[in-house]
């Protein structure tokens, strides 16, 4: 179902390379002084953050996946497979985080040999950290959309979201800049699942040497995210099933 | 002329009918505006450059785009689903149906970008009556080329995805090469490493030129002085377009 959405994938993919080829390039060379009195090099830095906002827009798809299939029908055939309803939700909050990791793959790789890697194991840990994140991510997207009658409503919140939570996070300035410009940004920061996914992601490759939390309580962070999201998504989701809700 | 009126109203109405959808963008350029822009200000600092005085201009023209650009996903989508047919048995001549299209995409743009805009005066400064005036004459040209692009897209593409994805490539291409988002100065490290032509191409940029014209107006910096050039090129991309748009319009559907 995933490769059905080729256009928006492509266009994710030529959003990527704009993002990193132009804005990345143009913005490192703006705020090269401010990047080097912290100590980064703000076009690897910049390079990570789009990763990870890339694998978080291409998790929410899942949701509006549920949308076509209540407009379609395809809930009945669902319905009709010889799963639980647990397995049946479970099944997709994992697929939508699996696949979205399966189109960054190769994204990953082209970031991965920008950035290099410096130690291995840490590499390892915030892959499994991005696994985590992914997984959270699309139980959010199912939550979300089971929660919501209208798709058009859906993709409202979806952008007003996404707004929200990709600028007040650390993917594309560092944490002392926020805390500079506005202490309540930095604070919102703190808590954002995607800081901890961006930030493990650049100690795992060494663009950061020094995390601003230790890496425990961003495995942690990520942890609570999946588990609170895929438990509250599957609820709400089997519920939305029963008595033909969705319709 | 009625005719035209009549086409431009039916427009409005469809816009109203998504104003969720607008407020929501109006909600994402103001997050842009008031927490990437603060941000990205303290980290420009230290080179004595204000980033948030320097992005609101490009702001509102980010929002024209959003905005003159959603009459191409509705004729897109009446294309799809055959509505063009109705259109065409209207009591007008193509022309006039297509002028009408290609305006209220324009007209949309400037009625939405209005709230951009008054920001802008409130965070920098107001200008004066002829600037003003300047300023609505060529964010009004800029809507209708941004229009015209947009249904020239619109109905050249036979799926919606298609659609989508080939506004992502103008989107991409027209922004992040432009002064929208960063001044001209810094987009010249292009240069060096090899996409020389795309620095040509942000300075001939009609989004450049857009928002460069509103910052000589309402930065007090010599870097942005108004030059008649500015409006000269957004006229001229606003005509190719304006007219290409009317006359793939008028033809294209005819084909359907």
């Amino acid at each position: 179902m995933f490769i059905s959405y080729k256009f928006l994938l492509i266009m994710r993919g030529i959003w990527f390379v704009s993002q990193v080829a132009l804005f990345g390039l143009i913005v490192n060379n703006m705020v090269k002084a401010a990047a080097e009195a912290v100590d980064i090099n703000y076009f690897n830095y910049y390079v990570a953050g789009v990763t990870i906002i890339t694998l978080y827009s291409t998790a929410m798809f899942i949701g509006y996946d549920i949308f076509e299939e209540a407009e379609h029908g395809v809930f009945e055939y669902l319905l009709t497979l010889p799963v639980s309803r647990r397995e049946l939700v479970l099944g997709r909050s994992i697929g939508g985080g699996l696949r979205s990791f399966i189109y960054v793959g190769p994204l990953l790789v082209i970031v991965l040999l920008i950035l290099g890697v410096s130690n291995p194991l840490y590499l390892l840990v915030a892959l499994a950290s991005m696994f985590l994140f992914a997984f959270g991510v699309s139980g959010m997207s199912i939550t979300l959309a089971v929660a919501m009658k209208s798709g058009d409503k859906y993709d409202i919140l979806i952008g007003v979201l996404d707004a929200l939570i990709v600028r007040l996070s650390t993917t594309m300035y560092p944490t002392v800049y926020m805390q500079r410009a506005m202490p309540a940004y930095a604070a919102v920061a703190e808590f954002n699942p995607l800081t901890y996914a961006a930030d493990l992601f650049r100690w795992g490759t060494g663009v950061e040497g020094a995390l601003q939390f230790s890496p425990l309580v961003g495995v942690l962070g990520l942890f609570i995210f999946f588990f609170a999201f895929t438990f509250v998504g599957v609820v709400f989701y089997e519920r939305r099933l029963e008595g033909g809700n969705w319709q | 002329m009625k005719a035209i009126l009549h086409v431009i109203e039916y427009d409005f109405r469809n816009f109203f009918r998504y104003r969720w959808f607008v407020i929501g963008l109006i909600a994402m350029n103001l997050a842009d505006l008031f927490i990437s822009a603060v941000v990205f200000t303290q980290m420009t600092s230290i080179a004595n450059f204000n980033y948030f005085r320097f992005f609101a201009p490009g702001l509102a023209v980010v929002g024209l785009f959003a905005s003159a650009f959603m009459i191409g996903r509705e004729i897109n989508m009446e294309v799809r689903r055959e509505i063009h047919h109705y259109m065409l048995s209207l009591p007008m001549t193509r022309t006039e149906l297509a002028i009408g299209r290609v305006l209220a995409g324009g007209l949309r743009g400037m009625l939405y970008m209005t709230p951009l805009l008054i920001t802008n005066f409130i965070v920098l400064r107001f200008p004066t009556l002829p600037q003003l005036l300047l300023i609505l004459l060529t964010l009004l040209l800029l809507a209708i080329g941004i229009s015209g692009v947009s249904i020239s897209i619109a109905v050249s593409t036979t799926s919606f995805e298609k659609f989508v994805t080939a506004r992502g490539v103008v989107y991409y291409l027209l922004f992040f090469c432009s002064s929208v988002f960063y001044p001209l100065s810094v987009i010249q490290v292009l240069a060096t490493k090899g996409l020389g032509p795309l620095v040509t191409f942000a300075q001939v940029n009609p989004l450049t030129n857009g928002s460069d014209l509103i910052r000589s107006f309402l930065l007090d910096s010599p870097d942005y002085v108004f030059s008649p050039l500015m409006l000269l090129n957004v006229a001229v991309f606003s005509g190719i377009f304006a007219l290409l748009a009317t006359f793939a319009y008028a033809k294209i559907l005819q084909r359907h």
